[in-house]
C-alpha cells in the first residue's frame, strides 16, 4: 500500500462514488454545467447592467440637487407646498451636519415666480440656495458658461439657466424684473441682476434654472427659515440606516428618502429591479428545468444501482445527499463557467458602457435630473457570491424532485428487472 | 441448528398490476437458523426471489409475519428496514451489482463507510476481506477491469466484510461457468464454518444445491419440501 493511496482513501467514499457518478454521463454533465453557466452568466450580466444604472440613477438625483435624503417640514410629503418651513432650520442643519458618513447639507427655499425683461416673460421657480454648499450639492450649477455662480453677501443677484436667458433674450448683467405672491398675499417685485449663466448641456434642465440666495428669498418671500435641507452621503449605501438615525435626531420635521422626493423615480426604479427579477427567473427557471430533466435521467439510469445501493443498507437520507451533492457540484462548477462567460463582458459594459444617445435623443432629463446616456455596469466582488448562490440555488432546486423520486425508489421492484 | 435468525409466518404476497393480482406467496412458514447454509430452489414463478426480498426486508408481506433478528419486520419503518440491512444483512446478486464507478476495494468500503467505520479501518477490513477471498490483486480494479467470476467475488466480499449474521444470494452462480460457479461456493461455505455467518441461496443450479445443507423447494408459492441433509457439496 502507497502512502499516496492512503491519503486517497481516507477520504469521504460517497464524495468520490458522486463525483465519479458525474463522469459517467460527460457529455450531459457537461451539457448541465454548460446549462448552468450561460444562465448564471445571463444574470450577471443582467444585474450588473441593473445594478450600475441604479447607482448611476441614484447619482444623478442626489447630484441634482435632490440629494440622497431631504429634512422636510411635516406634511410637505403630501401637499407639495413651498411656502411650508422647517419647524427648527438651524436644528435640522445642525442634525444633518453631525451625522457619520455626511457628504454636503445644503439648505432650500422655493417659490413660484415670473421672470421679465421688456416684454418677454417666463414663469420660474426660484430656488433659494446656500452659495458655499449648493455647488458641493448640485453638479448642474458647476457649468458656469458665463459669470460665476453665487457668492455669500450677494444681494438681488440671480444665476440663470442658458435656455432661460435665450427665451428671455437677456445676456449676463441684464437686471431681470421678479414678480411673486407673498405669504401674506401682497404681490412683490424685485430687480435680480444676472451674475452667472449655467449651460448644462439639457435645454429642458437649463429652462428651470434660478438661483438666488437665501436671504434675498427669505426677504422677497417674507417667510424666515428653510423650507428643506438635502443631504449627500458620501456612501449611498447607507442611506436606509442614516435615514433611521437622523429621523430620530430631527424633531418635528420628517425626513425623506430620494424615493419619496421623487416618487415617479422611485417607481422606475422599482419597475426596472422587478423586471430584473423577472428576467432572472425565468432565466433561472429554465436552467433548473434543463437540469432537472438531466438529473432525473442520470437517476433513472441508475436506478438499479440506486436499489442495490438501498439493499445494502443506503438510507433515503443519504441516498438524498448523494444526489444533491452532484448537483451542488454542477452547480459550483456552472457558476465558475458563468463567472468565466460573463467577466470580460461585465468588464467592457463596467469601463466602456452601453451608449444609450442615439436611442434617448441628446437631452436625458427626466424631472430636473440629467441621466449620463452611457450606463456602467457595476462590476464587483458581489458577483462571486451571487453567481455561486444562483449556480448552487438553482441546481439545488434541480436536484429536489430527481432526489425525491430515488427515495421512492422500491428496491425490491428495481432489483427484479433483470439485466439483459 | 443454534439461534433462530428468521421466523416466517404464514408469509402471503400478492403483486397486482391494475385488476390482475398474482399470488407469489401462499402461506409460506420457514425458520432458518445460525449457521445454515441453505438453498431456496424451484421453478421461475414459484416466489424463491419473493421469498427472499422479504427475508431481506427489500419488501414487505401482504400477509403473515416475518421476524429478522428478532424483530418484526411489519412493525418497521423503510429507514428502520434499511438500518437493519446495513447492521445485520448481507446481498450478493446474479448480475454482480457492483457500483461500476468503483474500484473492488471501494466497492467493499462503502457498506462499512455507511456502517458509518473510521476511514482506517474500513480501508484495513476491505483490503483483510480481499485478500481472505484471494483478491487482493484486484482491489484498485474497477468492475469493468474485471471478469464475471471476480465481480462475483468481489460482490461476495462486498457483502462479508461488515461481518453481517446473514447474507442472502440470489442466483450467485447464474452468470458464472462451473469451475467459477465451484470456486464461490467453496469460499462462502469456507466463511460460514470460519466465520459462522448464515447463508441462503435462490437457485436454480445443482451446484449450489449439491453445496447446501438445507434444501427448502417451493412451488407456486407454497413450500413443496424442506429437506436437510447431513453432508454436503
Amino acid at each position: 500500500m502507497t502512502s499516496a493511496s492512503s491519503v486517497e482513501s481516507s477520504g469521504n467514499l460517497s464524495i468520490r462514488y458522486a463525483l465519479r457518478s458525474l463522469g459517467r454521463s460527460r457529455r450531459r454533465t457537461g451539457l448541465s454545467v454548460l446549462g448552468v453557466g450561460l444562465g448564471c452568466a445571463i444574470a450577471l450580466f443582467a444585474t450588473a447592467f441593473m445594478r450600475g444604472g441604479q447607482t448611476m440613477r441614484v447619482q444623478a438625483i442626489s447630484q441634482s440637487g435632490y440629494g440622497h435624503l431631504r429634512i422636510a417640514p411635516a406634511g410637505w410629503e403630501q401637499s407639495r407646498r413651498d411656502e411650508l418651513r422647517l419647524q427648527d432650520s438651524a436644528a435640522a442643519l445642525e442634525a444633518a451636519r453631525d451625522l457619520e458618513g455626511v457628504a454636503v447639507v445644503a439648505a432650500h427655499v422655493r417659490v413660484q415666480g415670473l421672470l421679465a425683461f421688456g416684454t418677454r416673460v417666463a414663469g420660474v421657480q426660484l430656488l433659494g440656495v446656500d452659495p458655499a454648499a449648493e455647488p458641493q450639492l448640485n453638479r448642474l450649477v458647476r457649468t458656469i458658461d458665463e459669470g460665476r455662480y453665487l457668492q455669500a453677501g450677494d444681494e438681488g443677484a440671480v444665476v440663470v439657466g442658458k435656455a432661460l436667458v435665450e427665451r428671455l433674450d437677456v445676456e449676463l448683467g441684464d437686471d431681470l424684473l421678479l414678480t411673486l405672491t407673498r405669504a401674506d398675499g401682497e404681490m412683490e417685485y424685485a430687480m435680480l441682476r444676472i451674475v452667472g449663466i449655467v449651460s448644462t448641456g439639457s435645454r429642458t434642465i437649463d429652462e428651470t434654472i434660478c438661483h438666488a440666495t437665501l436671504a434675498d428669498v427669505e426677504k422677497l418671500t417674507g417667510l424666515q427659515g428653510v423650507a428643506e435641507v438635502s443631504v449627500v452621503f458620501a456612501d449611498p449605501q447607507q442611506v436606509a440606516a442614516l435615514s433611521a438615525e437622523l429621523a430620530q435626531r430631527v424633531q418635528g420635521d420628517e425626513v425623506l428618502t430620494w424615493r419619496e422626493v421623487l416618487p415617479a423615480m422611485g417607481g422606475d426604479e422599482a419597475a426596472d429591479r422587478a423586471f430584473s427579477s423577472f428576467f432572472i427567473v425565468v432565466v433561472a427557471a429554465v436552467v433548473i428545468l434543463g437540469v432537472t430533466s438531466a438529473q432525473l435521467t442520470a437517476m433513472l439510469e441508475r436506478r438499479r444501482e440506486f436499489a442495490v445501493l438501498m439493499a445494502l443498507g443506503l438510507g433515503e437520507r443519504k441516498l438524498v445527499g448523494l444526489v444533491l451533492f452532484e448537483a451542488v457540484f454542477m452547480g459550483a462548477l456552472g457558476a465558475l463557467l458563468g463567472l468565466l462567460l460573463a467577466l470580460p463582458l461585465v468588464w467592457h459594459t463596467a469601463t466602456a458602457g452601453i451608449d444609450f444617445s442615439a436611442a434617448m435623443g441628446d437631452d436625458m432629463t427626466v424631472m430636473g435630473v440629467f441621466f449620463d446616456p452611457i450606463i456602467y455596469a457595476d462590476m464587483g466582488l458581489w458577483m462571486l457570491p451571487y453567481a455561486f448562490g444562483l449556480g448552487l440555488c438553482a441546481t439545488l432546486l434541480a436536484a429536489l424532485y430527481p432526489a425525491w423520486s430515488a427515495t421512492r425508489l422500491d428496491p425490491a421492484a428495481a432489483l427484479s428487472q433483470r439485466d439483459a | 441448528m443454534d439461534e433462530m435468525l428468521v421466523a416466517a409466518q404464514d408469509v402471503k404476497k400478492v403483486f397486482r398490476t391494475g385488476d390482475i393480482a398474482v399470488e407469489a406467496l401462499r402461506g409460506i412458514d420457514l425458520e432458518i437458523g445460525s449457521g445454515e447454509f441453505m438453498a431456496i430452489v424451484g421453478p421461475s414463478g414459484s416466489g424463491k426471489t419473493t421469498l427472499l426480498n422479504l427475508i431481506g426486508a427489500l419488501d414487505v408481506p401482504t400477509g403473515g409475519r416475518i421476524v429478522l433478528f428478532g424483530r418484526d419486520l411489519g412493525a418497521l419503518s423503510r429507514s428502520e428496514r434499511a438500518e437493519l440491512r446495513l447492521r445485520s444483512l448481507g446481498f450478493v446478486f446474479q448480475a454482480y451489482n457492483l457500483v461500476p464507478v468503483l474500484t473492488a476495494r471501494e466497492n467493499v468500503e462503502f457498506v462499512l463507510e455507511l456502517q458509518g467505520m473510521d476511514p482506517k479501518k474500513r480501508r484495513a477490513r476491505a483490503e483483510e476481506t480481499l485478500a481472505e477471498l484471494g483478491l487482493g490483486e484486484l482491489a484498485d480494479r474497477r468492475p469493468s477491469q474485471m471478469s464475471g467470476g471476480q465481480q462475483q467475488r468481489v460482490a461476495v466480499a462486498r457483502a462479508v466484510a461488515s461481518r453481517p449474521g446473514l447474507v442472502l444470494a440470489d442466483e450467485p452462480t447464474a452468470n458464472l461457468d462451473s469451475d467459477n460457479a465451484q470456486a464461490l461456493l467453496q469460499m462462502m461455505r469456507r466463511l460460514r464454518d470460519e466465520m459462522g455467518m448464515t447463508f441462503v441461496f435462490s437457485t436454480h443450479d445443482p451446484l449450489v444445491i449439491s453445496y447446501a445443507s438445507r434444501v427448502v423447494t417451493l412451488r407456486d408459492g407454497e413450500v413443496l419440501s424442506d429437506e436437510r441433509k447431513d453432508t454436503c457439496g
